[in-house]
């Protein structure tokens, strides 16, 4: 307990800063700061970083609009006005400038350019450059690489291919594979670049 | 006093007293500023930040609930940016309450309720959030409900400063929950049930456990009168609908921390229904009693009055002054009896409540508790230990006196666990050789006492305080009241009975027989007013008992008259501070029951010489009294057992009520 309370704000803003994309780095923020300096002693800090928290989960999970980035802006002002200390303020701040962020729209028309936000992406085997070695079957633990690799006696193969349904995005499938013939793509670019075609 | 200083609120310019904070100065002015955790007469935590105020000269919006004036300060509590600010908590509130305005009990005085509608938000833009926090239903009193809770903390700061602080946050930030410690019931807890979180509570999320399809807040009518349960004659409010008690709140206004009542007065009004309450006149007969008309009553008693010379009337300390006053009179002229004496004598003698003095407590800076026992807990003159815990947390000074551990004494700067007669005079000796005066009979009677380094350090509190008041028990006040002699100090002896003090200024002072001869059957006809606590049937012909509930004497009777209860009465009472109070009549008696002086004056006319209704005035009815020296000792065969003496007296509500499940839990642990 007492540990909790000597992180600070700044402390979790540089942890955010090593995650990828700037949602999952504002979400990592923002769950630091609740289960750590937050102290609740004041209304608009508590209950105002907690609902920029379900907000922020909304966006990262492909289902945000633009209204809720008009909510995190004003939860942003009145935060930075109303709440008791410098840690909400400081909170505040930060909010702030995320939201000025171009990527906050990105997410919005679901494009996530670090490609982090996994509502976002899928992983994709390009047949083209895959030998058919099947690292990346054993190396997934979800089963969702189905394939199989070829024998002498069989005509034919299965190719491999990824489950989406299964898939976490977890990326030890790429790991795993020696031709980097797995790759991760934006489902709305895909769509996108599909229609134009 | 402090200074008084200008400011100027929305233009209105407003002169308050200097240390005042914002949110008062406001109310002062006639303007309200929006807040959910504050609380009147508490220092102010700035929580809700409802209360941001623009303040010229500063950047940034101000609480103010925590921002005390300064001369000069030009303050707005309505722009457009505030209302935002206050529009953007309230939709964070509601965002995770339940929004059931036309079900809930609190719908009308809701807090939450009035500033939502004040700032026209219909619902939350913000997500909704739901925590199924479950409900304590499981005692008769007091329903909380965590899932309404705004998380204001003004029920966990009251438990703390009033009650008996049980009650604290678990968690923090959104999803925290008030609760007991380890999460487990009150009664497990150690609650009292005094009630004083429902007073606070804003919202839904602690009220009455049957308050529910009572009534509307709105439909309410709300009448203010005085608790006569024991010697604190608390302030309360009752609130009534269609001619029946819905509520029994402290007699504060809303969102103020000023007043206490315990669970006696707030939950004890079911027994005005229950069985043993007296509605018809009755005659014993055989084992029990059957109902008669209250001319066949009259009848018998004015007969049996007139024929027998030994007559005694004994009277409690509960009865209103003009009830006292009639029966005084009823007693001199009617009956022409001496034998007429009150339950006050069993606890105190007619000097110790005739000469203490008249306090303002709230004025008081140093309090010193001697030979009482205040105890929530055993319910002894509870809302003493209330105000004095308060004003102790708010500066003043507490020193306690007793000759056993008491529960205040916990609190105090300075508890002295001594004889009381001793440590009183060590205290006079102390103030004697720091003062230097001359007073031959105090000098005698100290001369072989030494003082001790405890009595010195009391001596200096005295002399630095202001406003000294000693509370003490009855048979301590002459020894008390020497100090009086020396130093400018206030001294109260504290009765166990509303309107003891008022009882003996309107002449119902012992003159014949005592009430524990009379109880012991020295007299032929026994003539009872009010609820007189006894086990056995005193051995006397003829007993006549004239009270509120089947219980103690009025058991035994020959004759009960159905009285009116002290919430079915009006009158006015002297409490233990010496403040005349008025009781106002909420609802109209029950069933053929009486006021005391209505019934008093219809049995002289039945006995051919009537007196009147009149009233001694009260202002001359209080006596400063000469100040005399008295001897340091303890008044004999006052001893009478605080806890025995108020329950039993208040039997008829500690039993029949659902006031009965707390013996029934006591019983079980």
């Amino acid at each position: 307990m007492t540990e909790k309370k000597t992180v600070k704000v700044e402390d979790i803003k540089k942890g955010a800063e090593k995650q990828g994309c700037p949602i999952e780095q504002s979400i990592f923020f923002i769950s630091g700061f609740l289960d750590g300096p937050m102290c609740g002693r004041c209304f608009p800090c508590s209950m105002g970083s907690y609902e920029v928290k379900i907000i922020l989960e909304r966006i990262r999970d492909g289902h945000g609009t633009e209204d809720d980035i008009s909510k995190l802006l004003r939860i942003a002002e009145d935060m930075l006005v109303a709440s008791m200390c410098k840690r909400g303020k400081d909170t505040a701040r930060f909010m702030l400038e995320w939201i000025k962020m171009d990527t906050f729209k990105k997410h919005i028309d679901s494009i996530c350019a670090d490609k982090q936000c996994k509502a976002l992406i899928k992983y994709l085997i390009i047949p083209d450059k895959c030998t058919l070695c099947g690292l990346c079957k054993k190396a997934c633990k979800y089963n969702a690489i189905h394939g199989e690799t070829p024998a002498p006696f069989q005509t034919g193969y299965l190719p491999f291919e990824i489950r989406q349904g299964k898939c976490v995005k977890c990326g030890d499938c790429i790991d795993a594979c020696p031709e980097g013939a797995i790759i991760v793509i934006d489902i709305k670019e895909a769509e996108l670049s599909a229609i134009e075609k | 006093m402090s200074e008084t200083i200008k400011v100027t609120i929305n233009d209105h310019e407003v002169f308050v007293p200097e240390g005042t904070n914002l949110i008062d100065a406001a109310e002062m002015a006639g303007i309200h500023i929006p807040n959910l955790c504050y609380l009147k007469g508490m220092r102010g935590i700035g929580a809700c930040r409802m209360c941001l105020v623009e303040v010229e000269g500063m950047k940034a919006p101000m609480i103010a609930c925590t921002t005390k004036v300064k001369d000069g300060m030009v303050v707005r509590t309505d722009s457009e940016h505030l209302r935002e600010l206050r529009r953007f908590i309230i939709d964070l509130i509601l965002s995770m309450h339940p929004l059931d305005c036309m079900t809930c009990t609190k719908a009308g005085a809701c807090t939450l309720q009035k500033y939502a509608y004040e700032l026209g938000i219909k619902e939350s833009s913000f997500s909704r959030k739901k925590f199924g926090h479950s409900i304590d239903d499981a005692n008769p009193f007091i329903k909380r409900e965590p899932d309404y809770c705004i998380l204001c903390g003004r029920c966990v700061r009251i438990c703390k400063e009033q009650g008996t602080s049980i009650l604290d946050f678990m968690g923090r930030g959104v999803g925290a929950k008030v609760t007991t410690a380890k999460d487990i019931p009150l009664q497990d807890a150690g609650c009292t049930f005094c009630g004083s979180c429902i007073d606070v509570c804003p919202v839904n999320a602690i009220v009455e456990a049957d308050r529910w399809q009572k009534a509307r807040e709105w439909e309410c009518k709300r009448i203010d009168t005085v608790c006569l349960s024991c010697g604190n004659a608390c302030a309360i409010r009752v609130s009534t609908s269609n001619g029946s008690i819905v509520k029994v709140n402290s007699s504060a206004p809303d969102g103020s921390a000023e007043k206490y009542i315990c669970a006696i007065g707030r939950f004890g009004f079911d027994a005005l229904l229950s069985d043993t309450r007296i509605t018809v006149p009755m005659k014993k007969m055989g084992d029990g009693f059957q109902a008669i008309s209250w001319q066949e009553a009259i009848d018998i008693i004015s007969e049996r009055l007139s024929s027998s010379k030994d007559i005694g009337i004994i009277t409690t300390g509960d009865l209103v002054n003009q009830d006292a006053f009639v029966l005084a009179r009823f007693a001199s002229d009617v009956l022409k009896t001496e034998n007429v004496d009150t339950t006050v004598s069993l606890y105190a003698d007619p000097e110790s409540m005739k000469f203490s003095d008249r306090v303002d407590i709230d004025e008081a800076d140093l309090i010193m508790v001697v030979g009482l026992d205040p105890d929530q807990y055993k319910r002894v003159l509870p809302a003493l230990d209330a105000v004095v815990r308060k004003r102790a947390s708010r500066g003043a000074k507490l020193i306690v006196i007793n000759s056993s551990q008491t529960v205040l004494g916990l609190k105090a700067d300075i508890s002295i666990k001594d004889d009381e007669i001793i440590v009183l005079s060590r205290i006079a000796k102390a103030l004697i050789e720091k003062g230097k005066i001359e007073n031959a009979e105090l000098n005698n009677a100290l001369s072989d006492i030494s003082t001790d380094e405890e009595s010195q350090k009391v001596e200096e509190m005295i002399s630095g305080a202001t406003y000294p008041v000693i509370f003490c028990h009855p048979s301590l006040f002459g020894a008390a009241r020497n100090l009086k002699l020396i130093t400018d100090i206030k001294v109260v002896a504290v009765p166990y009975e509303a309107n003891a003090r008022g009882v003996i200024a309107m002449g119902l002072v012992q003159s014949g027989k005592s009430i524990k001869e009379m109880l012991s059957g020295s007299v032929n006809v026994l003539y009872a007013v009010g609820q007189i606590p006894s086990e056995t049937r005193p051995d006397v012909d003829f007993i006549v008992a004239q009270a509120s509930y089947l219980t103690g004497l009025a058991e035994k009777a020959d004759i009960v008259l159905p009285a009116a209860t002290y919430l079915e009465s009006d009158g006015t009472i002297i409490d233990y501070t010496g403040r005349v109070r008025d009781l106002n009549r909420v609802i109209n008696p029950i069933g053929n029951a009486k006021q005391h002086r209505d019934i008093f004056i219809e049995l002289s006319k039945a006995m051919n010489s009537p007196i009147k209704e009149s009233f001694k005035d009260i202002k001359s009815a209080h006596e400063v009294g000469k100040l005399e020296f008295r001897p340091f000792n303890r008044k004999e065969g006052l001893d009478t057992d605080s806890q025995r003496f108020i329950e039993s007296t208040n039997e008829g509500i500690l039993k029949h009520s659902r006031l009965l499940w707390l013996t029934e839990v006591a019983e079980k642990v």
